[in-house]
């Protein structure tokens, strides 16, 4: 057998070698190295199978398109058997979200020179427009952001809708405790904290939303 | 079932999650997503390298598999059937932009697309060891259709005629292009390292 013979019969050898193949192979160096590393190739990508995870977006955006078509049963019935609101279905991915994008936004403004401090800074007029509105009530700029998102995610629009309104609400908490005592710098920095999860709750749908 | 649910503690079974999902339970979606999300993610993220379009095609394959799961009666695994679900929803993305999704014929096929390689030459193997984060690479630089059968085979577990019936091509058509995609990753492979090493 020649080494050309050999390589054409290689697609269709399954786990053994044919005789006469067995015998080539002994006698060729350059097929068998040619085996063991097609081999080698193999058996390393069964260790790809499933080693990548997909961000905790992809179940938000599952679940409410489940729900807003009515396959699965509807909040009221569960809120009963969830204990913790913060932690309901809508929150529970913004937990480590806002962690990893509170990570890479400290990254991002220390290598452009920027402290939390001039995000801060920026982001008051947000907060202090927050500030003025009645729980749940949102600002133009909120309003404006879920239209955006509305027009090029539909269904992302509640779960971005809710975001807002937990956020919101905790920047006027933070601001209420900043306000009562202007020198605590814990209050200070929840404030500077939380303008920081609305930025990031802005960037992350305008990052989206760009077609 | 009972014993099922037990013995996994507050963790569903897939047979307890698939029933309970038929009657709209958000937990047994979730369930069911968490399962499975990883194996439909990867297949998306090496399929298209963009990990933005991958989140959209998992989705996309989930909401497929959820709407029709009060269909599903058991003749086969629930992780085949999801799983083929997810393969036709990347292959209807290919379609859509206009990449090969079904690897040409070998008649059909130019020189260019096979790997170069005298039969029997001096050739420097890998010596059976492969670098994992290169290999992840040399498969984003196979071309679509190479990429759907290597994928669906060695790293998926597929069986030829399997992948025949979901890719829409022979079983002989797909056992020649694993050994061309196999090929090809062996050539990307002993470049990188011989780049690596610092040699032409």
């Amino acid at each position: 057998m020649t080494c050309e013979e050999f390589e054409r019969g290689l697609p269709e050898l399954g786990s053994g070698h044919s005789i006469e193949q067995e015998e080539h192979l002994k006698s060729c160096s350059a097929c068998s190295d040619l085996v063991a590393d097609l081999n080698a190739i193999s058996q390393q990508a069964r260790f790809l199978k499933g080693s990548e995870e997909p961000s905790p977006w992809v179940w938000n955006s599952i679940e409410v398109a489940l729900r807003q078509e009515g396959l699965i049963r509807q909040l009221h019935e569960e809120s009963s058997r969830t204990p913790a609101p913060l932690l309901s279905w809508k929150l529970r991915w913004l937990v480590p979200v806002a962690a990893a994008l509170l990570v890479a936004l400290g990254v991002l403004l220390h290598q452009r020179g920027m402290g939390p401090v001039h995000l801060a800074e920026q982001a008051p007029p947000v907060g202090a427009v927050t500030a003025a509105l009645q729980p749940n009530e949102m600002a133009h700029e909120d309003l404006q952001l879920l239209n955006t998102v509305a027009q090029r995610m539909p269904s992302m629009r509640a779960a971005y809708e809710a975001n807002l309104q937990a956020v919101n609400a905790y920047i006027r908490d933070a601001e209420q405790s900043a306000n009562s005592d202007p020198n605590d710098e814990v209050a200070q920095q929840y404030l500077r904290n939380a303008y920081e999860q609305k930025a990031m709750v802005y960037e992350m749908a305008l990052d989206r939303s760009l077609p | 079932m009972t014993d099922a649910k037990k013995q996994q503690g507050d963790k569903l079974s897939e047979a307890a999650a698939i029933e309970r999902a038929k009657q709209g339970d958000a937990e047994a979606f979730e369930a069911l997503y968490n399962l499975h999300k990883r194996r439909v993610y990867s297949l998306c993220l090496r399929m298209t390298a963009n990990t933005a379009a991958a989140e959209d095609l998992t989705q996309e394959a989930f909401l497929q598999l959820f709407r029709k799961i009060g269909t599903f009666r058991g003749e086969s695994a629930f992780s085949t059937w999801l799983h083929r679900m997810a393969v036709n929803v990347v292959l209807m993305q290919l379609r859509k932009k206009g990449l090969p999704v079904v690897p040409l014929e070998e008649t059909m096929e130019s020189e260019e697309e096979a790997p170069r390689k005298e039969p029997g030459a001096e050739d420097p193997r890998l010596a059976g060891s492969v670098d994992r984060m290169q290999l992840q690479k040399s498969i984003a630089a196979l071309p679509p259709g190479y990429r759907m059968i290597f994928l669906l085979h060695d790293v998926e577990g597929y069986e030829h005629n399997e992948i025949a019936e979901m890719v829409g091509c022979s079983i002989g058509n797909s056992k020649s292009q694993l050994h061309k995609a196999r090929m090809k990753l062996r050539e990307f492979l002993k470049t990188s390292r011989a780049e690596k090493a610092g040699k032409p």
